[in-house]
């Protein structure tokens, strides 16, 4: 709630002409083998990007280990049967390349940046990768010892224990639940579960390959084509996953970090994914709420109270379910003030209809900063992959604007009611419990947890 | 080789205020930044953390841009915003969809002429900030290590040794005052930067410029205290506790030659080949391959913008079951190894390419990846206020790709030397004691 009239600027130069924001020209071409290729031109430097994703990860093969995707893909990079971990490495470097290889708990990818004269012998590195990697017994476990020390620093980190017990009570026992691995877990991979999740995931049948960069579209998928064309692979089978539970009414969960000068909030909901209708309608009135300097939320616990540097919210969305949540790191002796204002501009989008000259700002916030994506090379490779890992369709970036600019007051208040639950917000607080338990306490029932993930009371 | 070309116009305006434009019409967005030739290295002393400090009060009113109005009318225009403090520059910048660049000069302008605050302001930012120093720092394992913890340790003039994030009586005891005599001496036009690059014609943005800023008056030519450091003639150290992290950490600093000459482009191909990533000889050699460390890495902060005395960091956590004695060996040896036997011809040529590519992608994007042509706003200035010379930006790349082998390994031998040396070790207060007895060799 805003303490103090807001004044308004005097003499600001309006807006001259809007020019077009004109995407560039996707080429796309599926091989025989299945894999999908997505190309776009960008000349804007002498050099590409690319990602070859596959549409398997964490969640996939959580009933095996938590993590397992995210440690083959780990481990990939480090061997094939051509090359060993530091032949790959010097072999980036002598053509100027960048790659990393990971996998989220939807996906796994390789990504790559490189200078465009070198192009060919990049993609042979990541089709060599992708095809050929040799699990070296040496790599596997230095990579299982450097993933327990990752594992152990998480513990310490306020943004990540929160995140992890979020998801845990939105998910539950469906995969999304479980953000990382335990100790215990890692110490328990075997080489072999890795080299199964290889074969199972990294086929061109359950794979894109996206490049765009300064090059000529029909000379690089000639290159994909000659490169990837004879690789040879079937899509995975999917199973279903467990439904997750829908919890009702506010909840808090405490994190105890003895010690900790600042307590950082997370709480969350359940909300809908990317290929949902209302998905622009939820960008656009989370982007009003908390999604932008200039939102209400930031306006109020940061700009008029000074509770806390850096206060946001934001959709997470994943390929089964998404989620909605606000976060903030709020000093300990104001985390219940904190916790007030938060559900106050939640109940406020919720019941009184945005003023048109709010939502018009706000229509134009979400358009440009979408645009921002045309400037660079990988910011329109990022644009490219929400795509088509979404599946949605071929014209969403040429009409994306236009639909954020059609949306009504109403249109975010009917949002705002379904999707920014704010009685059944899950609230989770990492601080120190003896600054913070009475005020958490006031939001709903209490349960406390350590950092290592224990219920203590 | 394909070389890569920056179109450029600058110019100097009457009042002192350098200008640059740097078109390019790939998409309709335009980045404007402001950099302020001030950073936290000349605050004044009993004022640490006020550089950073003030550059929140930018954002909190100007004569004609009330509180929020900076905030609200960009980000209402489609555009992002921010600024950052650093050693010796301070920057504000903006990218906005290029209809709204008249916009964008006049708020920058409003502010550079008559910045507008009060006490409500300037507490209510002191807050803010002590949440930040809490959340980067503070609150979090290995915060500010080694970018807080190494100064202190490795300087004696108190312009490069002191706390930039503040301390916190520090940062209550900055008033309006100090606000706005800090803005009358640092902020005047000729002490800065404008540059607006990307969806704009070199004239049309030369006109706004004027059109714009001409008629903010200059300043008296700023004082600037005097940042240079007495002789090292010792390796030094310190210790720095850490609070939740468990394994121990230690960063290492070699004093860095001056900009712009001969050794700094040497430097600046060694410090690849020690820090490039997983190819780098520190990750390769203590991650990879004796697997001592869990990360090393680090190197050159901001190669182009500091203009006062600086190091080439490395950081490195390690195993808790070598001690740091072990771990500093496997450290020495590296350095050994490039000192007497330099490097090799292929992997200088290695080098070369990849300190290409990379400068390539500095220039499109760079550190504020979600903010196009940050890396292009970063450099263009740098080589304005340091160098009088923005066409910089397109020469630069032949220094370094003219390195020679011997060039490499007589820096080695001249700035890779332990009495040119500072040592931070950030020791866990929780974890058990330090290897000693039984401990692993690090062979």
């Amino acid at each position: 709630m805003a303490t103090r009239a807001m004044e308004v600027a005097i003499g600001v130069p309006a807006l001259a002409a809007e020019r077009a924001v004109t995407w560039p020209k996707r080429t796309r071409a599926r091989l025989s083998n299945g894999l999908e290729v997505i190309l776009a031109e960008a000349h804007s430097i002498p050099k590409f990007h690319g990602e070859l994703f596959f549409r398997s990860g964490n969640a996939a093969v959580a009933d095996r280990a938590p993590g397992l995707a995210e440690m083959t893909a780990t481990v990939v990079r480090t061997g094939t049967t051509k090359r060993a971990s530091r032949q790959i490495e010097e072999d980036l470097r002598r053509i100027g390349a960048d790659l990393s290889s990971g996998a989220g708990a939807d996906t796994s990818a390789i990504s790559f940046s490189g200078l465009s004269e070198f192009a060919e012998p990049l993609l042979g590195l990541v089709n060599e990768l992708a095809r050929e990697a040799s699990f070296p017994e040496g790599e596997f476990e230095r990579e299982r010892r450097q993933k327990l020390e990752e594992v152990k620093l998480e513990r310490t980190q306020p943004g990540f224990l929160a995140s992890e017990r979020l998801r845990k009570v939105l998910f539950g026992a469906h995969p999304y639940g479980q953000v990382s691995p335990s100790e215990q877990q890692v110490a328990a991979y075997k080489r072999e579960d890795l080299q199964a999740v290889y074969s199972e995931f990294y086929t061109p049948a359950n794979g894109i390959l996206l490049l765009v960069g300064d090059f000529d579209s029909n000379e690089m998928l000639k290159s994909a084509e000659k490169v990837f064309g004879t690789w040879a692979g079937k899509k995975p089978d999917s199973k279903a996953s467990a439904t997750p539970p829908n919890p009702r009414g506010r909840r808090l969960y405490l994190v105890h970090v003895p010690g900790a000068v600042q307590t950082q909030i997370l709480a969350g909901c359940h909300a809908i994914t990317r290929k949902h209708p209302d998905w622009v309608k939820l960008g656009l009135t989370n982007s009003l709420y908390g999604g932008a300097f200039n939102s209400r939320l930031v306006m109020n616990i940061r700009e008029d109270k000074g509770y806390t540097y850096s206060p946001r919210s934001g959709v997470s969305a994943l390929r089964q379910h998404g989620y909605f949540s606000v976060s903030a790191a709020v000093r300990n002796d104001v985390v219940a003030a904190s916790l007030t204002e938060i559900f106050y501009e939640m109940d406020k989008l919720r019941s009184v209809p945005v003023p048109e000259p709010e939502l018009a700002d706000a229509q134009n916030y979400l358009s440009g900063v979408f645009s921002m994506g045309l400037a660079t090379q990988d910011g329109l490779l990022s644009q490219l992959s929400t795509v088509a890992l979404n599946e949605l369709p071929d014209d969403y970036l040429e009409t994306y604007r236009q639909k954020v600019r059609a949306l009504t007051p109403e249109d975010l208040r009917a949002t705002a009611r379904r999707y920014l639950d704010s009685a059944n917000m899950q609230i989770v607080a990492v601080g120190d419990r003896a600054q913070i338990e009475s005020q958490t306490a006031l939001f709903g029932e209490l349960e406390v947890y350590d950092a290592q993930g224990a219920r203590v009371s | 080789m394909n070389r890569f070309h920056i179109g450029m116009e600058s110019t100097k305006l009457a009042n002192g205020l350098d200008v640059v434009v740097a078109p390019d019409s790939t998409a309709p967005v335009v980045t404007v930044g402001i950099y302020y030739k001030i950073g936290f290295r000349l605050e004044p002393q009993g004022r640490s953390g006020f550089a950073h400090l003030f550059e929140h009060m930018m954002f909190q009113g100007s004569a004609n841009a009330p509180k929020t109005q900076h905030i609200k009318l960009i980000n209402s225009s489609g555009g992002v915003l921010n600024g950052s403090t650093s050693y010796d520059v301070t920057n504000y910048y903006q990218a906005v969809p290029s209809n709204a660049l008249e916009r964008v000069l006049w708020l920058e302008a409003d502010r550079m002429r008559a910045l507008k605050v009060d006490d409500e302001n300037l507490k209510n930012q002191r807050d803010v900030v002590k949440e930040e120093v809490r959340v980067n720092v503070m609150n979090q394992p290995y915060g500010g290590f080694p970018w807080l913890d190494m100064p202190p340790v490795a300087f004696r003039n108190w312009s490069n040794a002191h706390n930039f994030y503040g301390d916190f009586a520090d940062l209550d005891a900055a008033d309006l005052e100090d606000v706005q005599a800090f803005f009358k001496t640092y902020y005047v036009p000729n002490n800065a930067v404008l540059l607006i690059l990307g969806d704009v014609k070199p004239e049309e943005g030369i006109a706004l410029a004027k059109k714009y800023f001409a008629d903010i008056p200059a300043g008296a030519p700023p004082p600037f205290a005097d940042p240079s450091e007495p002789e090292q003639a010792e390796e030094r150290r310190g210790d720095v506790e850490e609070k939740f992290g468990t394994l121990p950490a230690m960063a290492i600093g070699y004093l860095m030659p001056v900009r712009r000459t001969a050794d700094w482009c040497a430097m600046a191909l060694l410090d690849q080949a020690l820090h490039g990533g997983r190819a780098g000889r520190m990750h390769r050699e203590l991650v990879l391959e004796k697997q001592i460390a869990v990360e090393a890495g680090g190197g050159i902060d901001d190669l182009f913008g500091y203009n006062g005395p600086t190091q080439m960091t490395t950081r490195i956590l390690h195993k808790p079951e070598y001690s740091s004695q072990q771990t500093l060996d496997a450290f020495d040896a590296v350095i050994r190894d490039v000192r007497e036997n330099g490097i090799s011809a292929d992997e200088l040529e290695q080098l070369k390419v990849k300190w290409r590519s990379d400068y390539y992608a500095t220039l499109e994007g760079g550190r504020g990846g979600y903010l196009p042509k940050f890396g292009l706003m970063h450099l263009l200035p740098c080589f304005t206020l340091f160098d009088n010379e923005p066409q910089l930006v397109n020469t630069i790349l032949d220094g370094f790709l003219a390195v020679t082998r011997e060039e490499i390994q007589s820096a080695a031998k001249k700035y890779l030397r332990n009495e040119k040396r500072a040592i931070v070790f950030r020791t866990p207060v929780k974890a058990g004691a330090p290897a000693s007895a039984g401990e692993k060799e690090a062979a």
